[in-house]
């Protein structure tokens, strides 16, 4: 496949601390690349580095298979930002603040008024287009934030936690106008730390901890690094500590732990745990509230490779 | 264009601001101008209070002295008692006392020099009745020297007060339109100076706001050539403004604007214009948060159009003031409208008197220009 973005041993630093530490990794046209990590990791860092708003110290970045720099516009005109931060003018409503933006990049007065239209559509803001930024609720904002930088309908988008603070409902809408822009061919760049989303979404995953990669791959394939392949969850009050004992012993059991009335017991494999499982419960007549099993989620992953949760 | 458009959108929000400050510019200057005739005469004959306690008979040449001080005073009556003629002075309900002494005719027509008692208070009024005084005695001392005839001596005396100077006005410069013109360029000061900087900082506060610079900074337009546009449009919005003052001007106070003293009112605010917006440039690039730009414009435009004379005539202003006025552009703008209201410029190169003014508001605009390029080339680094 064609790569869009090609990142070489990339290490930037603030002073003497290392944001990006030798970071290599490619980005292939139609995918959307996930890059994952918690607060700090150095997502926006590598992102504001690619596109030139901040130097770095080695390494090297191409974008379309050429080399970026701050005077690169010919690159520039390709790519569509949304940033974490809602960047958009107070003092204009939703189709003059698209229309402003797609401006900077479509000269054409017919084509950029059918690519705000096409903008407004794609998140979702037919309804409030004379609406004025501080008129729209924090979602609206969002998706205003969102279109004001994929009007221009770049190949290349890169989305800075495009759903922060968003309510669910404003999310969704978001979540659907990523898929699309995919489907309309564009690559996406989406960094976030909510890892329903990645899974979601992702083609692709980059997982990120203090600058490094600590894992990449498919979904699947980062699951596969848990040490643990099933977790089953069981609501039961007052469970006493022979019984406790008793689970522990079973087979494939990983861990077992009671918190809250919530029995959790995590199996590093095997088949027919839940139903060994509730073939016991059933025999000892303990009494449960819900019981189900999950497979391993990414935040499992990061947590076996980091020892700290994604939300850190 | 676009960049040039999102301008002109925000512009129109912000235009309340400046039909407010043009509507001050048309009330306060409105309101002197409606208040002055234009075809007046600014002379009016003003009389010193007097009083005058007579110890001589009322007859001969003390009768003429008395009459003369009452034909060019208002005589005012009080009781003969220290006590009330102090009070009254000091109440300004008087401004002179005259004490004719005993035997003052007749010492004066024997030549003895009788010596007349004043009592006064420091102001205008009582210089003027001393010089009333005064004009009549140094007339009377001269003819006796000659005339020993009481009557006839009044009769030369009376003859030579009564001769009156006439002054005839060769060329008629129309001073009050000036001093409107000037009260109008003085205001403007003001006007200029808190809508350039209310709006342009405004403006550039969305558009240099980090966020939104970011944005464009990685879009495909050449930043210098935004940052360009930006300074173009600022401009233009400035000078438009100029041009809309300069015309209500016109409209306000007529002709004198196509005069070559209106030529150098319109020079002078155009070189200030400018000056208003470089200082607007800077005050932009340094500020980003709207709200703190009412109170700039507060201390910067209100401040320095009381301390240079925008409001309140240069001369009515202590000198420390007018001292610690000489850092900002105003005063010499200012400077140059009461220099352009006292003179008449009769060719064009009569204007170079206000050239020293202009080069020092030029000075101002190159000192802001550089320090601008400074603050931009900072904020332009990448981390």
């Amino acid at each position: 496949m064609k790569k869009v973005i090609e990142v070489k041993n990339l290490t930037k630093k603030y002073k003497k601390i290392k944001a990006i530490d030798n970071l290599s990794f490619d980005v292939y046209e139609g995918e959307i690349l996930g890059l994952l990590g918690p607060n700090g990791s150095g997502k926006s860092t590598t992102i504001n580095t690619i596109l030139s708003l901040l130097k770095f110290q080695s390494g090297s970045i191409k974008v379309f298979g050429k080399e970026m720099n701050t005077d690169s516009y010919d690159i520039k005109r390709n790519i569509g930002v949304v940033f974490q931060e809602v960047a958009v003018f107070e003092e204009l409503d939703v189709y003059d603040n698209i229309d402003y933006f797609c401006g900077l990049y479509i000269k054409d007065k017919e084509k950029r008024k059918k690519y705000v239209l096409d903008a407004i559509d794609l998140v979702g803001l037919s309804d409030f287009k004379k609406f004025y930024p501080k008129q729209l609720s924090g979602g609206l904002l969002r998706r205003l934030n969102i279109a004001c930088g994929i009007a221009h309908k770049p190949k290349l988008i890169f989305l800075d936690e495009p759903t922060v603070a968003v309510d669910p409902q404003s999310r969704n809408n978001i979540l659907d106008g990523i898929k699309k822009l995919r489907d309309n061919g564009a690559t996406i760049v989406y960094t976030t730390h909510y890892m329903e989303e990645v899974e979601l979404l992702c083609d692709r995953i980059i997982i990120l901890d203090k600058g490094n990669i600590i894992a990449s791959g498919t979904s699947d394939e980062l699951k596969t690094l848990a040490k643990i392949e099933e977790k089953v969850t069981v609501e039961i009050n007052n469970l006493d500590d022979r019984t406790l004992e008793e689970i522990k012993e079973f087979k494939n059991v990983d861990e077992v732990s009671y918190t809250n009335n919530n029995l959790i017991i995590t199996y590093k494999k095997g088949e027919n745990n839940f139903s060994y499982l509730m073939d016991y419960l059933k025999k000892e007549k303990i009494n449960y509230n819900k019981i189900y099993s999950e497979r391993p989620t990414l935040n499992d992953v990061f947590l076996e490779l980091t020892g700290k949760e994604l939300r850190d | 264009m676009t960049v040039f458009k999102g301008f002109l959108k925000i512009l129109n929000k912000c235009k309340g601001i400046v039909i407010m400050y043009t509507v001050m510019l048309l009330f306060f200057g409105g309101f002197t101008i409606s208040t002055s005739d234009e075809n007046s005469v600014n002379f009016s004959e003003d009389k010193p209070d007097i009083l005058i306690i007579n110890n001589d008979e009322n007859s001969g040449i003390t009768k003429n002295l008395i009459s003369y001080i009452k034909e060019n005073s208002n005589i005012i009556k009080i009781d003969n008692d220290e006590e009330k003629i102090n009070d009254a002075l000091f109440y300004r309900d008087i401004n002179y006392v005259i004490y004719i002494p005993k035997n003052y005719r007749i010492d004066f027509l024997d030549n003895k020099n009788p010596k007349i008692e004043i009592k006064k208070v420091n102001d205008y009024n009582s210089s003027y009745a001393n010089m009333i005084l005064e004009k009549y005695l140094k007339v009377a001392n001269i003819y006796k020297s000659e005339i020993d005839n009481e009557n006839i001596l009044i009769e030369k005396i009376n003859d030579t007060l009564d001769e009156d100077v006439n002054v005839n006005i060769t060329e008629k410069q129309n001073k009050s339109s000036l001093e409107r013109m000037t009260f109008y360029y003085n205001f403007c000061n003001y006007s200029l100076l808190a809508s350039i900087i209310y709006i342009v900082c405004l403006i550039l506060s969305s558009f240099k706001n980090e966020k939104i610079s970011k944005r464009t900074i990685i879009s495909s337009m050449n930043y210098k050539k935004y940052n360009r546009i930006l300074l173009l449009s600022s401009m233009l919005f400035a000078v438009c403004l100029w041009i809309l003052y300069v015309i209500l001007s016109f409209i306000l106070i007529g002709d004198t604007l196509i005069t070559l003293n209106g030529l150098g009112y319109i020079i002078n605010s155009f070189v200030f214009t400018i000056c208003a917006l470089v200082i607007a440039l800077f005050i932009g690039n340094l500020v980003t948060n709207k709200n703190a730009i009412n109170g700039i414009v507060n201390v910067v435009a209100l401040g320095s159009s009381f301390l240079c004379g925008s409001f309140v005539p240069v001369e009515f202003l202590p000198d420390s003031v007018l001292t610690v006025a000489h850092i900002f552009p105003s005063y010499y703008f200012i400077q140059n409208n009461e220099m352009l209201e006292k003179i008449k410029i009769t060719s064009f190169g009569d204007l170079s008197k206000l050239f020293p003014n202009i080069l020092i508001m030029i000075t101002f605009i190159v000192i802001f220009i550089v320090i601008i390029n400074i603050i931009s080339k900072n904020k332009r680094k990448i981390g």
